[in-house]
C-alpha cells in the first residue's frame, strides 16, 4: 500500500517558539491514524501544516506523492485534503443543506449537483433530517457531524479529523466511532487527532503520540498505551507542557 | 526655511488633535472590533459641551477639562450600554459585526444633525483667557492654546497607554482585546468592558473638544473633518494601537502644514489620501500594527 | 394553485404594475421620484453583490457612480461617443478600480477594506475637485460637467425630451440586475461568496480562494454601479464631485441594503421603497422648518432597524408573505 500522506523532518517555529520539531510521519492509503498527546504537544499545529494554513519552517509535507509546499488550503482542497476544525466553524446563517452544498461545489459547476451530493452526504452522516434546519441552531453533536459533512462532500482522499469528540455524550462517541469507520469503508484516509482515548483504541490502525512537537512513540493503539515514555508524557509531562 | 519650520510646528500641534481624536478611536477598535463612525461626533459633542460650558460660565478653558471629559465618560457609557450593545448581542460572536458600524453611523447621524437643529450651522467661537496668546521661541511663534493642547495630547497617550498596563480595568480591556471568548471565560463581562471602552473613547474626545475649544471653532458637522482624518490616522499606526495613533495625527498634520506651504491646500487633502493608500498597500498592517489575520 | 405559481404571479403583477405606473403618474415630479427610487433600487443590488453576498462593508460606491457618469460625459462632449458605450467604458474602468482597491485589503480585516473604500473615494473625489483638465480630458475640477441639451436627440445620444423613457430605462437595468443577482445567489460563485463571507477560514478549507471570489463580486458590483453614473449624467444632464461622488450617497446606499436586508435580493429594493420617499418627502416637509430633522429621523430609523431587526425588513416581511401564502394554497408546511 501506498502512502497518501509524508511528512519528514517537519518543523515550525512561532517567533522563539517552537510548535512542531523534526517530526517524521506517514498516513498509509486506507488506513485510520490518529495522532494524540498532552495538551499544548503540537497537534493542531501539524493539521495546519498539512493543510496548509501555515507554511512549515524546515521539512517537507508530501500529499499524494506531491510536495505542499507553498499550496494554500484552497489548493490542498482541490487536491483531495479536507480538514474539520476543532473549534467548528458552520456558516451559521445558512441552512445545514447550504452548508454541505458549499463542500460539494469543488467537484461540480452544477447546483443540482452540488444538492445531489450533499444530500447524500447527509444521509451518509445521519443529518438529513435537519437539512432545512439554520446550521447555528443545531445541537453540539450534529455540529461536529455538520463540519465532518462539509469535508466529506468535497470528495477527498484524505480527512483530517480535528477532536470532532469533544464535548459529545458516551453515545454520541459510539455514533462518531461508527461514522468514521464507515467513512474509511467508503475508501477514505483518516487521520485524527482525539483525546478520547476510547475513540483512539477502537478507531485507529496506528498511533503518533507527540509531546513538546516531538514524536514519542508510533505503533498499534495497544503497543503504544504501554509505552513508558507515552505513560509518563500523560501523567508526568501533562502540567509543564500544557 | 523659516516658514516651513513654523508650519512644521503648527503641523504637528494641529497633528496632535488629530491623534488625539484618532486615540479614542483606536481604543475602541481595538476592545470591539468596531470602527466608530460616530467618533468625530462625539468629538462634536465634546466641542460644543466645553463651548457652552465657558461660553455661559466663563471659566478658564482648563477647568473644563476637569468637567467635560467625565460627563462624556457617562455619555459614551450609556450611548453603547443603550444603543450598541443590542446589536451587538444580535450579531452573536460574529468576529467582525459589521451592523453594529452602521449603527455607529446612525448614532452619527442623529448627533450631528440634532446638533444643528439645536444650535444652528454657523460657526462658533468663544473667546477664553488664552485665546491668541503666544510665545516666542527664537524666531517662531508659538500659539499657547495649540501648544497646551499638543501637551494635554502626549499627557492623555501616556495617561492612556499606563492605564491600559497597571490598572485592573486597563487589563480587562486588554484581554477582551485579545481574545474576547477568552476573557469572558476568565469572568470578564464583555459588555461591561465595552461600555468602558466606548465611556473611554468618548472622555478622550471630550478632553480634544476642551483643548480645541480656544483655538477652534465648532459647528454641527465639525466631526467629520476629523473623522476622516481619525480614520487615515488609525490604519496608518495600526488598528488598535495607542502609540501609532499619536504617531500618525503628527505625521498628519505635519504633513497637511508643510505640504500647503507649497501647493493649494485642498491638494494636500489629496496628498493625505495618497500616502494613506501607499502605506495600505506597502505596509497594511500601519507603523505599529500586528499582522492582521484575514 | 402551487406555491411556485403564486410567486410567479405575484412577481408578474409586481413587473406589470412597474412597467405600468406611468400611466396614472403622469406629473414629472413624481415620476422623477420613481425615477430615483429604481436608481437607488439599482445601486443597492450592485452594491449588495459585494456587500451583502461577499460580506463585507465598502462604503465608497459613489466613486463608482463618479467614474460612469464622467467617463460617458467625457467620451460624448470631446469624442462624440455615445454613452451607451462610453457606460461600458466606464464600467470597465470602475472594474479595474474596485479591483485594485480590494487586492490589498480582501485579505486583511474587513474594517480595513471598509475605510479603504471611503479613503480612496474620498481621495479620487478630491482630486477630482483640484483638476480642470488632466491630458486632454477636460474635467472642470468642482464645476463638475454640463451635458449640452441636444434639439433632437436619438435613442443612440442617451437623450429624451420626456422623463418615460428614462423610467423604463432605469426600470429594465433594475430588474437585469436583480435577475442577474438572482442567478449569482443560486449559483456556485453565490455559495462561494456566502461562505466566504462568514467564515473565511472554513471556507478556505473547503477549495474557496475567498479573496479571489470576493475580487470578483468587487469587479462585477462597481461594473454595475458605473453604468448606473452614466444614466445619472444623462437623466440630470449636470453634475459635479461633491453631488455625486461625495461620502453621502456611499452611505446611502449602504443605509439602504442594511435597512432593506444586507445579502437578499429583495431587500435592496424595499429598503429604496422605504427609504427614497421618506427622504424625499421628509426633507421637502421638514427641512424648512427644522433644517436636519429628516436626517435624525433617518438616523433614528436606521439604529431601530439594527437594534430590533438587524437582518432588515426583508426577513419578516418574507416571513409573512410566506404566511399567507401558505393559507392561499392551502398547504400546511412551508417548503
Amino acid at each position: 500500500m501506498s502512502n497518501i500522506l509524508e511528512v519528514t523532518n517537519l518543523t515550525k517555529h512561532f517567533g522563539g517558539l517552537t510548535a512542531v520539531s523534526s517530526l517524521d510521519l506517514h498516513i498509509k492509503t486506507g488506513e485510520i491514524l490518529a495522532l494524540i498527546g498532552p495538551n499544548g504537544a503540537g497537534k493542531s499545529t501539524v493539521f495546519n501544516l498539512v493543510a496548509g494554513v501555515f507554511a512549515p519552517s524546515e521539512g517537507v509535507i508530501k500529499f499524494a506523492g506531491q510536495t505542499t509546499h507553498g499550496q494554500k488550503p484552497w489548493d490542498l482542497a482541490r487536491l483531495g485534503l479536507a480538514r474539520t476544525f476543532q473549534i467548528v466553524k458552520p456558516f451559521g446563517s445558512k441552512t445545514v443543506l447550504y452548508n454541505v452544498m458549499v463542500g460539494a461545489f469543488l467537484r461540480t459547476n452544477s447546483t443540482q449537483k452540488a444538492r445531489e451530493i450533499a444530500e447524500e452526504v447527509l444521509v451518509t452522516l445521519q443529518l438529513d433530517h435537519t437539512k432545512d434546519m439554520l446550521a447555528a441552531n443545531l445541537t453540539i453533536a450534529d455540529r461536529k457531524r455538520l463540519e465532518i459533512a462539509k469535508a466529506l462532500a468535497t470528495d477527498p482522499k484524505l480527512l483530517l479529523l480535528d477532536e470532532v469528540m469533544a464535548g459529545l455524550r458516551p453515545t454520541e462517541v459510539d455514533d462518531m466511532i461508527g461514522i468514521i469507520r464507515g467513512l474509511r469503508d467508503r475508501g477514505v484516509t483518516v487521520f485524527v487527532i482525539e483525546h478520547i482515548m476510547r475513540a483512539v483504541m477502537a478507531l485507529s490502525d496506528r498511533v503518533v503520540v507527540i509531546q513538546f512537537g516531538q514524536k514519542i512513540a508510533e505503533g498499534s493503539p495497544e503497543a503504544v498505551t504501554k509505552d513508558e515514555n507515552v505513560i509518563k508524557a500523560y501523567l508526568g509531562g501533562e502540567y509543564d507542557a500544557a | 526655511m523659516t516658514a516651513v519650520i513654523q508650519a512644521a510646528l503648527n503641523g504637528a500641534m494641529m497633528g496632535a488633535m488629530y491623534g488625539l481624536t484618532a486615540l479614542g478611536l483606536t481604543l475602541i477598535f481595538g476592545v470591539m472590533k468596531v470602527v466608530n463612525f460616530a467618533h468625530g461626533s462625539l468629538l462634536m459633542v465634546g466641542m460644543f459641551s466645553a463651548y457652552w460650558l465657558i461660553r455661559l460660565t466663563g471659566i478658564h478653558p482648563y477647568l473644563a477639562l476637569v468637567i467635560v471629559p467625565p460627563v462624556l465618560f457617562v455619555f459614551g457609557y450609556y450611548l453603547q450600554d443603550v444603543v450598541i450593545k443590542p446589536v451587538f448581542k444580535a450579531e452573536g460572536q460574529v468576529r467582525e459585526p459589521l451592523t453594529v458600524i452602521i449603527v455607529t453611523t446612525g448614532v452619527w447621524y442623529v448627533l450631528d444633525n440634532l446638533a444643528l437643529m439645536l444650535f444652528g450651522a454657523e460657526y462658533r467661537t468663544v473667546r477664553t483667557a488664552i485665546s491668541n496668546k503666544s510665545f516666542a521661541l527664537g524666531e517662531f511663534i508659538i500659539s499657547i492654546p495649540k501648544f497646551s493642547g499638543f501637551v494635554v495630547a502626549i499627557a492623555t497617550a501616556i495617561g492612556l497607554a499606563l492605564f491600559m498596563r497597571k490598572t485592573k480595568t486597563g487589563k480587562a480591556l486588554r484581554a477582551t482585546s485579545l481574545d474576547r471568548e477568552a476573557a469572558n471565560l476568565m469572568g470578564i463581562d464583555q459588555y461591561r468592558i465595552y461600555n468602558i471602552a466606548f465611556g473611554l473613547g468618548t472622555a478622550i474626545a471630550g478632553i480634544a473638544g476642551c483643548v480645541l475649544i480656544p483655538f477652534y471653532y465648532v459647528y454641527p458637522s465639525v466631526g467629520v473633518v476629523f473623522d476622516i482624518r481619525a480614520f487615515i490616522i488609525v490604519v496608518l499606526g495600526g488598528l488598535g494601537s495607542i502609540p501609532g495613533a499619536l504617531l500618525g495625527g503628527l505625521v498628519i498634520g505635519l504633513i497637511e502644514s508643510v505640504f500647503s506651504q507649497f501647493m493649494a491646500s485642498t491638494w494636500t487633502e489629496a496628498i493625505i489620501y495618497a500616502i494613506f493608500l501607499i502605506i495600505l498597500f506597502v505596509k497594511p498592517s500601519g507603523f505599529f500594527g500586528h499582522k492582521q489575520d484575514w | 394553485m402551487s406555491r411556485k405559481q403564486l410567486d410567479r404571479i405575484l412577481l408578474a403583477v409586481v413587473a406589470l404594475a412597474a412597467f405600468g405606473l406611468p400611466l396614472v403618474v403622469t406629473s414629472p415630479t413624481y415620476l422623477q421620484i420613481l425615477i430615483l427610487l429604481f436608481f437607488y433600487a439599482y445601486l443597492t443590488t450592485a452594491w449588495n453583490l459585494v456587500g451583502g453576498f461577499a460580506g463585507v462593508l465598502p462604503l465608497g460606491h459613489s466613486v463608482f457612480v463618479g467614474i460612469g457618469a464622467y467617463t460617458s460625459s467625457i467620451l460624448t462632449l470631446q469624442y462624440g461617443v455615445s454613452p451607451w458605450i462610453g457606460m461600458l467604458v466606464g464600467g470597465a474602468i470602475a472594474a479595474v478600480i474596485g479591483v485594485i482597491i480590494g487586492l490589498p485589503t480582501f485579505r486583511m480585516r474587513g474594517a480595513y477594506f471598509c475605510l479603504c473604500t471611503i479613503a480612496f473615494a474620498e481621495g479620487i473625489r478630491v482630486m477630482v475637485e483640484n483638476i480642470d483638465t488632466l491630458g486632454p480630458l477636460k474635467i472642470n475640477g468642482p464645476r463638475g460637467l454640463l451635458v449640452p441639451l441636444l434639439k433632437d436627440p436619438t435613442f443612440w445620444d442617451y437623450q429624451f425630451m420626456s422623463k418615460l423613457p428614462y423610467y423604463y430605462i432605469i426600470l429594465v437595468l433594475l430588474i437585469l440586475v436583480l435577475a442577474f443577482t438572482w442567478f449569482i445567489s443560486r449559483s456556485k460563485i453565490g455559495y462561494y461568496l456566502a461562505a466566504g463571507g462568514e467564515e473565511p477560514e472554513a471556507a478556505a478549507a473547503l477549495g474557496i480562494n475567498v479573496a479571489n471570489y470576493k475580487l470578483f463580486a468587487m469587479a462585477l458590483s462597481c461594473f454595475l454601479t458605473a453604468l448606473a453614473g452614466t444614466f445619472y449624467a444623462q437623466l440630470m444632464l449636470y453634475f459635479y464631485p461633491k453631488g455625486l461622488m461625495g461620502l453621502d450617497l456611499s452611505f446611502e446606499i449602504a443605509f439602504i441594503a442594511l435597512i432593506g436586508g444586507r445579502g437578499t435580493i429583495a431587500g435592496p429594493v424595499i429598503g429604496a421603497l422605504l427609504l427614497r420617499p421618506l427622504n424625499e418627502f421628509t426633507r421637502i416637509y421638514l427641512s424648512d422648518m427644522l433644517p436636519g430633522l429628516h436626517l435624525v429621523i433617518f438616523g433614528l430609523i436606521l439604529i431601530l432597524v439594527m437594534i430590533y431587526l438587524p437582518k432588515g425588513l426583508t426577513a419578516p416581511l418574507a416571513a409573512l408573505y410566506d404566511r399567507l401564502a401558505r393559507k392561499i394554497t392551502g398547504q400546511g408546511a412551508a417548503k
